[in-house]
């Protein structure tokens, strides 16, 4: 069975240093929101302890903030700038369309019984909402993040007051981002019973082509038609490399979800007054 | 003639001490240990009383949402602000200030109290003298620990109030609405992702129970 190339080398790879700094950032960031336990003690630990964790999630922040201004410029290099504005608009762009609304809807009473599943296209409504999310949830933590890196130096720039603000936005759009990935997006993507256990399409950059005409069948249909599906045909990953991004992911899975349980045992532990 | 020159002198001499009055009570017994201590850099807002530009600063900080002072009770401007209260010696801070009892400086940074409001008798934060006094707090205070502080930086509200709290919305506007903003993006994200999700779930298991099958990883 051939599989469909979905991923570049390049994007697969800006994913996984998304993972790995985002991981990073989530362990480093709940260390030191939870230093006054034993939980956020250990994780702290680590690092070296409470101030060399603090400088590890700056800096690790700061790689990934490079990392997304890499990415636009990534993005602004892949557009077709003479073909717009239709060259966004295409069933290949990440950018939100009608039809992602009227998918949404469909995809909502189809869930409810109400209505056959909607032909999703290259990207289905959720993907580009994963896609957008990253791009939200960036500039939030990224701005806050960077007021606070030396809130001596910003506050020449800016009342000190908002630095308060920036601690909490930055706090909770970090919390939303963790509980975001590590339950919704796991779930839509590896432990829904079409994907169970694992889909590893953003690690192999291609996924076999009897999924993708369940999944993305307005897709695979349109390169048919256009007649360039041979074209993006890849043979399936040997098993070893599988083997790897299966145990790969499920590590990457297993810290989440033990970040998220425990975050939420100690949160009681906490001084922080809402 | 005589008389009117008489009282003349005597006005210009009453209209003198009473403009050197103030000034002579408060510096002229003696030099002030704060003042002693102070670099010089301050010294024009030291004694001028008339130069508290923070606390109009603090005005315009009030337009764009940021936090307001509150009631300044009058034992803010006292140089011991606990004068005259009973058993004041034998009391925690917290016994009295519990609202004050947490911040990111106590559950983080392990600070007491005192390594703050130092020095006794502690001032109130408004007293003229006092290190707590905005004019040189970012100095006095902040700079302890944060090198280079500046005024401005000084004015991140350490015993910062609850931000979803109603009072918070006339005491630190911007605050309240900004953290109300993020809590009600996240509650909202998961209140639609959560059942979302989790009826696709059931869907899904529904469909392939009845087609016998279905697709892996």
């Amino acid at each position: 069975m051939a599989n469909i190339k979905r991923f570049t080398t390049v994007q697969r790879l800006s994913h996984f240093v998304l993972i790995l700094t985002f991981m990073l950032l989530s362990v480093t960031g709940l260390a030191w929101m939870y230093i006054e336990t034993g939980w956020g003690q250990g994780l702290a630990n680590l690092f070296g302890g409470y101030i060399a964790v603090l400088e590890v999630h700056r800096i690790t922040g700061l790689i990934l903030l490079i990392g997304f201004a890499l990415h636009i410029g990534y993005m602004l290099y892949n557009i077709n700038w003479h073909g717009l504005p239709k060259s966004i608009l295409g069933p290949d762009s990440l950018v939100f369309q009608k039809k992602d609304w009227l998918d949404f809807v469909q995809h909502l009473r189809w869930i409810v019984g109400l209505s056959k599943e909607p032909r999703f296209e290259r990207w289905s409504w959720w993907e580009k909402f994963d896609y957008w999310a990253v791009w939200w949830g960036l500039l939030i933590v990224g701005v806050t993040g960077l007021m606070l890196y030396n809130p001596v130096l910003s506050s020449d720039y800016m009342p000190g007051w908002l630095l308060n603000i920036a601690v909490w936005v930055h706090r909770i759009e970090a919390l939303l981002a963790m509980a975001h990935i590590f339950t919704i997006h796991f779930f839509v993507e590896h432990f829904r019973p079409r994907c169970f256990p694992f889909s590893a399409t953003m690690f192999e950059g291609s996924k076999d082509i009897e999924h993708l005409r369940q999944e993305h069948p307005a897709w695979v249909e349109r390169m048919e038609r256009e007649g360039h599906l041979a074209d993006v045909l890849v043979p399936p990953v040997p098993v070893p490399l599988r083997i790897l991004h299966f145990v790969t992911g499920y590590a990457l899975i297993a810290l989440g979800v033990f970040l998220l349980v425990y975050a939420i045992i100690n949160v009681t532990y906490l001084t922080l007054a809402f | 003639m005589h008389l009117r020159r008489n009282s003349r002198y005597l006005l210009t001499l009453l209209l003198c001490l009473g403009i050197l009055m103030p000034a002579a009570v408060s510096a002229a017994d003696e030099e002030h240990p704060y003042e002693a201590a102070s670099s010089g850099y301050f010294r024009d807002q030291d004694i001028l009383p008339g130069g508290y530009s923070l606390y109009r600063q603090d005005e315009a900080g009030r337009l764009w949402g940021g936090p307001s002072g509150g009631d300044i009770k009058r034992a803010s401007f006292q140089a011991d602000a606990h004068e005259g209260l009973d058993g004041y010696g034998r009391r925690s801070c917290v016994s009295c200030h519990e609202t004050e009892r947490y911040s990111l400086h106590t559950s983080r940074g392990n600070t007491s109290c005192v390594q703050c409001h130092r020095d006794k008798p502690i001032a109130g934060l408004y007293q003229y003298y006092s290190p707590m006094n905005p004019i040189r707090r970012h100095a006095y205070i902040c700079a302890k620990c944060h090198e280079g502080s500046t005024a401005s930086f000084a004015t991140y509200v350490v015993h910062e109030p609850r931000p979803l709290k109603r009072d918070t919305a006339e005491s630190f506007p911007l605050f309240y609405y900004a953290v109300w903003f993020m809590v009600i993006l996240a509650v909202g994200v998961f209140a639609v992702f959560l059942p979302y999700v989790t009826l696709w779930g059931v869907r899904e298991l529904i469909e392939m129970r009845s087609k016998g099958g279905g697709h892996n990883g």
